[in-house]
């Protein structure tokens, strides 16, 4: 051992003082946080929706409503990510009225203000995982999609459901596109009727008790959270009953890539990219990937005798 | 001149670093990072094979080395960003998903390109090795399959890019075989 000689010795000064750096750091680090919380407010939304809380117990943290936002796939409008929230103006939510048809008692048309007013809304925090790797936990403020489905009356034929987004030039400038649209237009997406049911499958009408920006998929958009990103079709217009499973966007632009099932799989990888692992957003590190997104209590019952590499 | 292009070429990562680790503000840092030295990448190359298609209206050969060896240096951050964040410097993990996804080894054989490239840069080994430099064609050929592939679906801005880049390899090809 090397003896210990002038330069390893605390100064006495600085070693009566060491409390008082020590004070001076938490106390650094308490205002540090105070000013994040306040910072944070400032870009909380108004709430105005009524709504039961969620109670949070699995302690997520949650994204700022500002990341939430203002980082959105939303390929209508741009396949900027960041671009989206710039553009999404042009989207009218109001009128906007949906259509409930297929295999249901009545066909019928309703307008979603009416919709939304029939049920209690509840938050839900849920992560959400996009297929490409990135993900957050967001507050969704909405209804369960079982009570939309008891409510209509569905044929017992029926084993599908199929979402639709609006198709209007107008409002979505990628739809104009032709040629060089990034997918084909309306974007389409479907549950088996089972996984709809499902008390998860969550109809979202706002988040952080705000109703949905546009980017967000005003004013009515679906959550599944156990599934990546892209089955959470936004700004729906239209909801079919149907028998057969629908075709989905996803799928229809890359049968090899989308399957109809997406359900979130760190086991199972997209063929360009890794889904063990994801990028929560705001961090620079990435955390592992659970099964079924963190819901495999709720959901693995439903793929039970399903091979999942099979059905992505 | 030459320290005004050398301070230009280096202000992308001095941008993005100044983003990811002192402001933050990129909400997804990985992703970003992929994008800026990505494109930076494919830009400063495809502009070195440029340089010689314009010689006779402006003479920018003596940039040509330095211009090169900028785009590796962005090829290098990327891969570091892949090593490192993306991988989380897991070797075995990297080397798996290396093999296994089309896109990135396509990626990676660029990067062995550019890498032997830029380690027989200097004028001695420059010599002795420049007739293998061509080898650049096949790396910007894979550079540029490995941008689409990275895309979820192409759109406009890329379509044009992708015309662009045609134009460059057609006239490149053209003056090569003087057809």
């Amino acid at each position: 051992m090397r003896p210990l000689n002038e330069n390893d010795v605390t100064a006495e000064e600085l070693f009566v003082n060491r409390r008082k750096f020590l004070k001076l750091g938490a106390a650094g680090l308490v205002a540090n946080s105070a000013v994040m919380d306040l910072l944070a407010k400032e870009f909380m939304p108004k709430a105005n929706l009524q709504y039961v809380k969620d109670s949070n117990p699995e302690q997520l943290v949650l994204n700022s409503f500002e990341q939430i936002t203002s980082y959105n796939n939303f390929y209508e409008f741009t396949t900027s990510k960041e671009g989206v929230k710039y553009l999404a103006h042009t989207l009218k939510t109001d009128p906007w009225s949906i259509e409930i048809d297929g295999l249901v008692e009545k066909p019928f048309v309703i307008d979603v203000q009416d919709l939304i007013k029939k049920y209690t809304l509840q938050e839900r925090i849920y992560r959400f995982r996009c297929v490409e790797g990135w993900s957050m936990v967001v507050p969704w403020v909405g209804f369960e999609l079982s009570q939309l489905i008891k409510d209509v009356k569905v044929l017992s034929k029926a084993k599908y459901i199929r979402f639709e987004t609006k198709y209007d030039d107008e409002m979505f400038p990628d739809q104009s596109r032709g040629l060089f649209a990034a997918l084909d237009y309306p974007y389409a997406e479907g549950l088996r009727l089972d996984e709809a049911m499902n008390p998860l499958s969550l109809m979202a009408v706002g988040l952080y008790g705000k109703t949905l920006e546009n980017q967000n998929g005003a004013p009515l958009r679906l959550v599944v959270p156990w599934k990546y990103g892209f089955k959470s079709i936004k700004s729906i217009s239209k909801i079919s009953f149907v028998e057969k499973e629908p075709l989905n966007s996803w799928q229809k632009s890359n049968p090899n890539e989308y399957g109809f099932f997406a359900n979130v799989n760190p086991e199972v990888d997209h063929p360009r990219w890794s889904q063990k692992r994801e990028r929560v957003l705001g961090q620079l590190f990435k955390q592992r990937t659970l099964m079924f997104n963190g819901y495999e209590k709720e959901v693995a019952h439903l793929y039970k005798n399903m091979d999942l590499t099979r059905y992505f | 001149m030459r320290w005004l292009l050398f301070i230009g070429l280096l202000l992308p990562a001095l941008i993005t670093s100044w983003q990811v680790f002192f402001a933050q503000n990129i909400t997804d840092p990985i992703k970003y990072i992929y994008t800026v030295t990505g494109t930076t990448s494919i830009i400063l190359l495809f502009a070195t094979t440029t340089l010689s298609l314009i010689k006779n209206r402006v003479n920018l050969i003596t940039y040509r080395r330095q211009i090169g060896l900028f785009g590796f240096f962005y090829a290098l951050l990327h891969f570091l960003n892949f090593l490192i964040f993306d991988m989380q410097l897991d070797i075995v993990f990297a080397f798996e998903e290396t093999l296994d996804k089309p896109f990135i080894y396509l990626g990676m054989v660029a990067f062995l390109i550019l890498l032997f490239m830029a380690s027989t840069s200097t004028k001695k080994l420059f010599a002795k090795y420049n007739k293998y430099h061509k080898a650049l064609y096949v790396a910007l050929i894979l550079v540029t399959v490995h941008f689409v592939m990275a895309q979820k679906s192409l759109n406009m801005a890329q379509y044009f890019y992708l015309v662009l880049i045609g134009f460059i390899l057609f006239f490149k090809f053209k003056q090569r075989l003087h057809f």
